[in-house]
């Protein structure tokens, strides 16, 4: 081989880089193109430039659902941390022989097809269901109450269809942690809420910040939960793209607003990903597995 | 040291959580009664008009063929991948893993929305060619993502000894490279594959004539078809599910005993 | 490695399953077709017929845009025949090879916005009312102003298309449902507003299987989609609104870049053989205008005023039309209607 280091670093980059620059730069700037191009009333892209979709972003109508997008996905990401959190540490405690079982357990959900989950609470949450009728026994509902088609609905599909995503990295970083340096804290003096707040909670920060990560993005992109559970009120931004496309023959916009959840998801990342440096575990999902 | 109980309770929550409505459904799915409040006794009848519905055999088809293509595209493409940005700290690899790790976190509508605009501005034909183009996008990044993570472990030494004792570039890659890296492509290839089954909302922006996937199959079938029907077909891809986490964990169980 | 094995396996596929023949693409309404006429006419012509499903016209319009190209026959409704005409996407139908034109009736051809059949050619009718379930709904009448009624609320949906919900709006307030006055859009915008409080989601397609599930028990909906669930749950009824509601007439397309056309020919051709356009009507429940089906048709459904309808009521009904550019008002609308808490 006479190639030098850098071609042979080079030739070998290529494949890959070729293939994500073509399929996924390339179409993300395209996205942003489309934004300053003008509509054809029947679907097409016009000709020369126009800040009017960007005008049409201001549309009083989009705040209302660009703040849900964001508090549902917010709510989605802190309910789904907080029982993450404690089934992590209860994982990473159990014996060695249950471990790789729980980790079974929770990743059977993770794998199972999305769809079929959604599907699974469609029927769980039936105005004449099983859940209605139990919760109708404890006296907990109204029999009016309706479960489904409600922001509620949207938030508790969310929330099941990423939990095991938030499970699996808290639970790496807490297998990880040495247990020993609570029991220190304990022996020091410290309360165990101060131990768990000061030492475990920074321990596992990492696993955190992937679990975080990995639910509040898709989450923001969310687009079949609300479309299956959601009633009038609960569209979210990926609808409203959806609609876009598919309904108004509007491009550019659905463009504007594409490349507008892009700006929202790739800044945070960005910023995560300087903080993780050059590490790959902030990739969770394959290593939460591992 | 006495210890609390609430992670213990929040664990039997989450675990009743995730499987209550997934054994809601099972049991469904063997129910005569078409009314999922009202047990009318075990019925096959379901598993009979699901195998008598041809169009999901085809969509079963066409999720098969896309999957293993795409599985073992991204294989190569993100295992070179992986391998070139643990050899190499430049910044052109900085580039390159900017590049590996966005498709991880962007939200799938982006990425079926712009795949969309891409293949419509290029005049290219929808159908199985830009869905299997579509996933080995997503794909890539996680198969890199695993064997990256796999690579952390790898004794490097091995090569520098094989390479003191005259092995050529080739022999390194397919004698010691390739079989002790094995396990992680692996579960990186299943990974892909199970994401590639999965995928709904990319392969519903770039779908086009007789392309439709399963899952594009089974969200027509919750809007149109008969939900019984849907609770039968979602049992069987949960054994299929079951069965693939198995072999996966088999492979893990192979590699941390290695 | 043992493993490998896996993956070879999966590559069977990639291999196997070669196809010798022809194949016919339909690009079609899900439930919109009797299966068994399907097989018949795959046996008869020696094929195999693919279909794919859009939920709605703009969806499918949409879809063949961007590049969906390869379909030989389409099931739009007549507006967007006219678009799609204009637009340069459909092929000229050749009436030589399709000799059962002479059965459609031309009764329903001024439904559709092709009367001479150049590019389309009638599949079914249908009209849009209401679907409700008759053992809990006690108080019905057949009025658009149901959808204020809070006794229902959660239990009722208004269809995903905003042609259709504020069309009903402009129905109920005495405008027709092609109305491109600002005023009368404002006017009807707030009806929808005041009907969203009370529906549990705007939907085109789950309305069926929610109303026989008794998910929900008043609905927005297509006939032949509502007399269908009437099949699985003998409570559910059909009625049109006294107001008057759209009229609707799918159409039978075929595609400029159609790969079979001669086969969409043949496919179009058979739909209209009066006894396979009895056997459809008779399991979708819309209306194939072929005349000398009518005949061949069970007695109740001869008899359905639901599929048959009153002179009477059709005076009070309208065609959705597509309004090109004034479209854009109706988005408007409808985005104000969406964003409304």
């Amino acid at each position: 081989m006479t190639w030098g280091p850098r071609t042979k670093e080079t030739l070998l980059s290529l494949p890959s880089m070729v293939w994500l620059i073509g399929l996924f730069l390339v179409p993300t700037l395209l996205v942003f193109a489309i934004s300053f191009r003008p509509s054809t009333p029947f679907g097409g892209v016009g000709e020369g430039w126009t800040l009017e979709t960007i005008r049409g972003l201001a549309n009083p109508n989009y705040p209302t659902i660009i703040w849900r997008t964001v508090w549902i996905s917010l709510s989605t990401t802190a309910i789904c941390l907080t029982l993450a959190v404690p089934c992590a540490y209860f994982m990473a405690r159990a014996p060695v022989r249950w471990r790789s079982f729980l980790v079974m357990l929770v990743i059977i959900p993770f794998w199972t097809n999305f769809l079929i989950r959604i599907f699974a609470w469609k029927i769980m949450l039936h105005p004449e269901g099983l859940l209605k009728k139990f919760l109708l026994m404890l006296h907990l509902v109204e029999p009016r109450t309706i479960l489904m088609y409600n922001e509620g609905a949207v938030l508790l599909v969310l929330v099941y269809s990423y939990l095991s995503f938030a499970i699996l990295p808290i639970y790496a970083a807490t297998e990880k942690f040495d247990f020993g340096l609570l029991e220190a804290a304990q022996d020091l003096g410290a309360t165990r809420l101060r131990a768990l707040v000061q030492i475990f909670l920074p321990g596992i920060s990492r696993g955190m910040i992937t679990a975080a990560l990995v639910v509040f993005i898709p989450a923001l992109g969310s687009y079949v939960i609300p479309e299956i559970v959601g009633g009038p009120s609960s569209e979210m931004i990926g609808n409203k793209i959806a609609q876009r496309v598919f309904v108004d023959r509007n491009l550019p916009h659905a463009s504007g607003l594409s490349a507008l959840l892009t700006l929202a998801v790739v800044v945070p990342m960005l910023l995560v990903l300087m903080l993780q440096r050059r590490s790959p575990s902030g990739l969770s999902k394959p290593e939460g597995r591992a | 040291m006495k210890r609390s109980r609430i992670p213990l309770v929040t664990m039997m929550l989450c675990l009743v959580f995730f499987y209550l409505p997934i054994v809601i459904l099972v049991v469904n799915s063997f129910n005569q009664s078409r009314f999922s409040s009202r047990w009318g006794g075990f019925s096959l009848k379901w598993y009979e008009k699901l195998f008598a519905d041809r169009s999901i055999w085809f969509a079963l088809k066409n999720t098969a063929i896309i999957a293993s293509a795409a599985t073992v595209t991204s294989m190569v493409l993100g295992t070179l991948a992986a391998f070139v940005l643990h050899r190499y700290a430049s910044r052109l690899q900085k580039l390159h893993y900017t590049l590996v790790y966005t498709p991880l976190v962007v939200p799938d509508i982006l990425m079926g929305m712009s795949l969309l605009l891409l293949f419509a501005s290029m005049n290219i034909q929808l159908g199985l060619t830009t869905i299997y183009l579509a996933h080995v996008t997503f794909c890539i990044s996680y198969v890199a993502m695993v064997v990256l993570a796999r690579l952390q472990d790898f004794d490097f030494s091995v090569i520098e000894a094989a390479q003191d004792l005259g092995a050529n570039a080739w022999q390194i890659a397919t004698g010691i490279f390739l079989p002790l890296l094995a396990p992680g492509i692996l579960a990186g290839g299943l990974l892909a594959f199970t994401l590639s089954i999965d995928d709904f909302v990319i392969t519903f922006f770039v779908s086009g004539p007789g392309s439709s996937t399963l899952p594009i199959r089974i969200y027509t079938m919750m809007k149109h078809g008969n939900p019984p029907v849907i609770n039968a077909l979602s049992t069987l891809l949960l054994v299929v599910t079951f069965v693939l986490v198995w072999l996966s964990q088999k492979l893990n169980v192979e590699r941390s005993t290695a | 490695m043992k493993k490998w094995w896996v993956f070879a396996l999966c590559l069977v596929p990639l291999f196997g399953w070669a196809d010798e023949k022809k194949v016919l693409h339909l690009y079609n309404w899900a439930d919109y077709m009797k299966p068994e006429l399907i097989q018949a006419f795959e046996e008869q012509f020696n094929c195999r017929i693919m279909q794919d499903y859009f939920d709605s016209n703009e969806a499918m319009y949409a879809k063949l845009k961007a590049g969906a190209t390869g379909y030989d026959v389409i099931f739009p409704s007549s507006y967007m025949v006219n678009v799609m005409k204009e637009q340069g996407m459909l092929m000229p139908l050749d009436h030589d090879k399709i000799p059962n034109l002479r059965f459609i009736d031309p009764a329903y051809l001024k439904f559709t916005m092709d009367p001479v059949m150049d590019y389309g050619v009638p599949y079914m009718v249908g009209s849009t009312g209401i679907g409700y379930d008759g053992s809990r709904v006690e108080d019905f009448e057949p009025s658009w102003k149901m959808f204020n009624n809070e006794a229902y609320a959660g239990r009722m949906t208004l269809l995903n298309d905003m042609r259709e919900a504020i069309g009903a709006a402009l129905k109920l307030l005495g405008y027709s449902i092609n109305s491109t006055d600002e005023a009368e859009l404002a006017q009807a915008r707030d009806v929808v507003i005041g009907w969203k409080r009370n529906i549990a989601k705007f939907e085109s397609e789950q309305y069926k299987n929610g109303l026989v599930s008794a998910e929900f028990l008043l609905v927005q909906g297509y006939s032949g989609d509502i007399l269908q669930a009437m099949d699985e749950n003998e409570d559910v009824v059909y009625a049109i609104p006294r107001e008057g509601t759209s009229l609707a007439s799918d159409d039978m397309v075929i595609p400029v870049d159609a790969r079979e056309p001669d086969l969409a020919h043949a496919f179009i051709n058979f739909l209209h053989e009066p006894q396979n356009a009895a056997d459809n009507t008779g399991y979708v429940y819309y209306l194939c205008p072929n005349k000398a089906s009518y005949d061949l048709l069970a007695e109740e459904i001869r008899n359905d005023p639901s599929i048959f309808l009153d002179p009477a009521v059709v005076e009070k009904c309208e065609v959705i039309l597509d309004l090109g550019e004034e479209n854009a008002k109706y988005i408007k609308v409808w985005d104000e209607i969406r964003a409304a808490e």
